[in-house]
């Protein structure tokens, strides 16, 4: 954590108060592109945070990136924020100053280069990249003449099949038809280890801005079962609901901490299995949390008019993405196989040990 | 960052260092015969010698005052000794409540000769104190208690009669909580006191009630015109209420509220590797994963009781999910492997399922009942 984030999150608090509205977030849905706020956002160095200054970013630490990820779930921004601060953090290894256009990625399957006079040949599809329409260019995987590598291709001259996720977010197919493009940059990668490592920071991510929702959803909650009347009392005297807000509330804590834990272990380099059970542990949470809430808040909650949906529907969506309860569990049952020596106590009390001594 | 947000705990190089060293005591221990590990230790595992042991390793009142027999270590050192007890299914019921609940009960109230009487006995292992709160009549709601102490020469005559006190049996004393003025409507939580009643004197008859698996766990404790002497008064007359309730958070977020059944969920993975089924290991990490949420979060509260902060709701939530989490780790092992649970099977998956299985019924009842202790997160979290 870094000395300053109080005074980033706080910042950033304010910003996100006074412009990303539930207004801001229904036209987004309806395609219309927050640009104002993605201003704000690069004016104040938020799309950048965890980009040491010296490669032209903010600085600040990985605590501080992704509690402010927390908040942008928080207030469901409807910006490839998460994205473009995975690009830049990616290629702040290789020195390159992070972009202040909104970027994306997609970096399971491979796109196909052939070199030429000109320059290079693109061809090939990407399924489900997160704000394509939106986004100025793409991080992508490639290879040729046997090195694999990642670069940065422009968007425009893709052909763009739009597609939406639980929340209306842009989900899109982008197909690359024989697009020519010159003057990339490439930057050799390890494939699996690029992989593995997109999918810890992409988990990591989602599991922060889930465990801004959840806070929100559970905010929402008792706001509402404090003014809602019935049976001539407010909801929350009556038992039924007690017991359902306490069930939010320690769903939402056990997310929050083991969001934390996976937080402050990627940021002092010594993740093991951190992020595995904190995308686990969040997802899960997501469901039951997302249930009872609607449960809570009755019919006024499942309308357009109401915000719960922005967070319950991007609960339910983000819960899917960069890895569902079982894509993780199977990672840590591989691991608890392969470290047969190991009891799941010396496994569940060793992590710290690691830690310690780095 | 809000209310709900925890301290994240790291051990340092020495804890770790201290963990191992427990550890290798404790199996030790287990691999020479000392003790049998069970799942629910805590309740059923009563062995005055192992207590002296732990107590003689200084394993006892560890955070306490060394003029009073302790060691002066911090909350995480004691909350290590305390997880690798319950990990290993150690025999710790007969110190367990002087331990968590008395030691810092007089602490923070006893007069300095209850101190010096009570806590070196207590850090060697040789004396056991039980709780006595709930009452015929007083179960959930435990403010309409109605066990009395009226005020005679030099000391109370007390009245009444306790239930549902674990290990009683056993122990030497109790602390019981009672009326020291009459029920007052108007202010249900007054008129409370906590007095320490040694269970040999005249007047105390402990019946034992059988728990569903026919063992002696919990007693009836009956209380005819017993004498206890003025200065077995713990803290202020009338403030007994507000001191037993503030003792409630170490009650609820320790690691017995989530490791009361781990030796199955370890014996569970064993098992699973040996027969090479990833598809059961795979449903087995999710409990994991739900384990590392819940030990964070006691871990967070225990450095937050060391701080003295108000940790009231989190600790309540320990409790609620670390129970409920105790019960699923039967219930998913169970379905994962097919097996005929008994406590006198030759495997020792059968047995741990046997145990966890039939214990659980207490888990979501002792030391507050789900219900209950959602009713105080609820009033928590509407309050602020």
């Amino acid at each position: 954590m870094s000395e300053m984030h109080e005074l980033i999150l706080d910042s950033t608090t304010k910003i996100l108060k006074d412009i990303c509205t539930k207004e801001l977030v229904d036209k987004s849905e309806e395609g219309q592109w927050a640009g104002d706020l993605w201003e704000v956002l690069v004016e104040s160095g938020i799309t950048s945070i965890g980009v040491p200054e010296s490669t032209g970013g903010t600085g600040g630490d990985f605590v501080d990136a992704f509690h402010i990820l927390r908040l942008a779930g928080k207030y469901a921004v409807p910006l490839p924020l998460s994205e473009t601060l995975i690009v830049n953090w990616l290629l702040a290894g290789y020195g390159v100053i992070p972009q202040e256009e909104p970027v994306t990625f997609e970096l399971n399957s491979k796109l196909q280069l052939e070199k030429n006079d000109a320059g290079f040949l693109v061809n090939g599809a990407l399924e489900n990249v997160s704000w394509a329409r939106n986004a100025k260019k793409i991080l992508v995987l490639a290879s040729l003449e046997e090195e694999t590598f990642v670069t940065l291709l422009p968007l425009e001259d893709a052909y763009i099949e739009n597609n939406n996720n639980l929340a209306g977010e842009p989900i899109d197919t982008v197909v690359f038809e024989d697009v020519m493009v010159n003057d990339i940059e490439t930057y050799i990668v390890e494939e699996n280890t690029l992989q593995e490592k997109v999918i810890d920071l992409g988990g990591l991510s989602k599991a922060a801005m889930m465990s801004g929702a959840l806070d929100k959803v559970l905010e929402l909650s008792v706001q509402y079962i404090k003014e809602r009347e019935q049976f001539g009392r407010p909801l929350h005297k009556l038992q039924a609901i007690q017991q359902h807000i306490a069930v939010l509330s320690g769903e939402t804590i056990a997310a929050l901490t083991i969001t934390n834990k996976a937080i402050d272990s990627y940021d002092k380099g010594t993740t093991d299995n951190e992020i595995a059970y904190a995308k686990l542990k969040v997802n899960e949470s997501a469901g039951i949390v997302a249930e009872i809430a609607h449960q809570i808040h009755g019919a006024i909650g499942a309308t357009h008019e109401h915000q719960l949906h922005h967070l319950t529907r991007r609960l339910w969506a983000w819960r899917d993405q960069f890895g569902n309860e079982n894509f993780w569990a199977e990672k840590l049952a591989e691991k608890i196989m392969d470290s047969q020596s190991q009891t799941l106590w010396e496994m569940m009390t060793e992590e710290q040990m690691i830690e310690t001594m780095q | 960052m809000n209310k709900l947000d925890l301290p994240i705990i790291e051990f340092t190089d020495e804890q770790v260092k201290f963990r191992k060293e427990v550890r290798k005591f404790l199996e030790d221990a287990r691999d020479s015969g000392t003790f049998e590990s069970k799942c629910d230790s805590w309740l059923s595992g009563y062995d005055p010698e192992f207590s002296r042991k732990i107590g003689s390793q200084g394993w006892i009142g560890m955070t306490w005052p060394k003029k009073y027999g302790g060691s002066e270590q911090s909350a995480i050192e004691r909350y290590i000794v305390i997880e690798e007890l319950l990990a290993i299914g150690a025999p710790v019921a007969a110190h367990w409540f002087a331990d968590r609940q008395t030691g810092p009960l007089f602490l923070r109230y006893g007069t300095e000769k209850q101190k010096e009487f009570f806590l070196p006995k207590i850090t060697e292992g040789s004396c056991y104190f039980s709780l006595g709160m709930s009452e015929p009549n007083s179960g959930s709601d435990l403010a309409s208690i109605s066990t009395r102490a009226e005020k005679t020469d030099g000391g109370w005559i007390l009245n009444g009669s306790k239930t549902w006190t674990s290990g009683a049996h056993h122990s030497h004393y109790m602390i019981v909580l009672c009326r020291t003025a009459p029920k007052d409507p108007k202010y249900r939580h007054g008129g409370m006191s906590q007095i320490i009643v040694d269970l040999t004197s005249p007047g105390v008859s402990i019946r034992p009630i059988k728990f569903l698996t026919g063992e002696k766990h919990f007693n009836e404790v009956f209380f005819e015109n017993v004498f206890v002497s003025e200065e077995n008064i713990v803290g202020t007359e009338g403030d007994g209420w507000k001191q037993n309730m503030q003792e409630l958070a170490y009650e609820r977020s320790g690691p017995e509220r989530m490791l009361s059944t781990f030796p199955l969920l370890g014996e569970l993975i064993s098992v699973l590797r040996e027969n090479n089924d990833k598809q059961g290991l795979k449903e087995t990490m999710k409990l994991v994963a739900r384990l590392n949420s819940f030990r964070l979060m006691s871990l967070g509260v225990a450095q937050y009781l060391e701080e003295g902060k108000d940790v009231s709701i989190a600790a309540a939530l320990v409790k609620d999910l670390g129970t409920k989490f105790e019960k699923d780790i039967a219930e998913t092992a169970r379905l994962i492997i097919s097996s005929v649970p008994s406590v006198h099977s030759r495997k020792q998956f059968e047995k741990y399922l046997a145990q966890s299985i039939l214990h659980s019924p207490g888990f979501t009842l002792r030391g507050g009942t789900t219900e209950i202790l959602r009713g105080i997160v609820s009033k928590g979290m509407i309050a602020e």
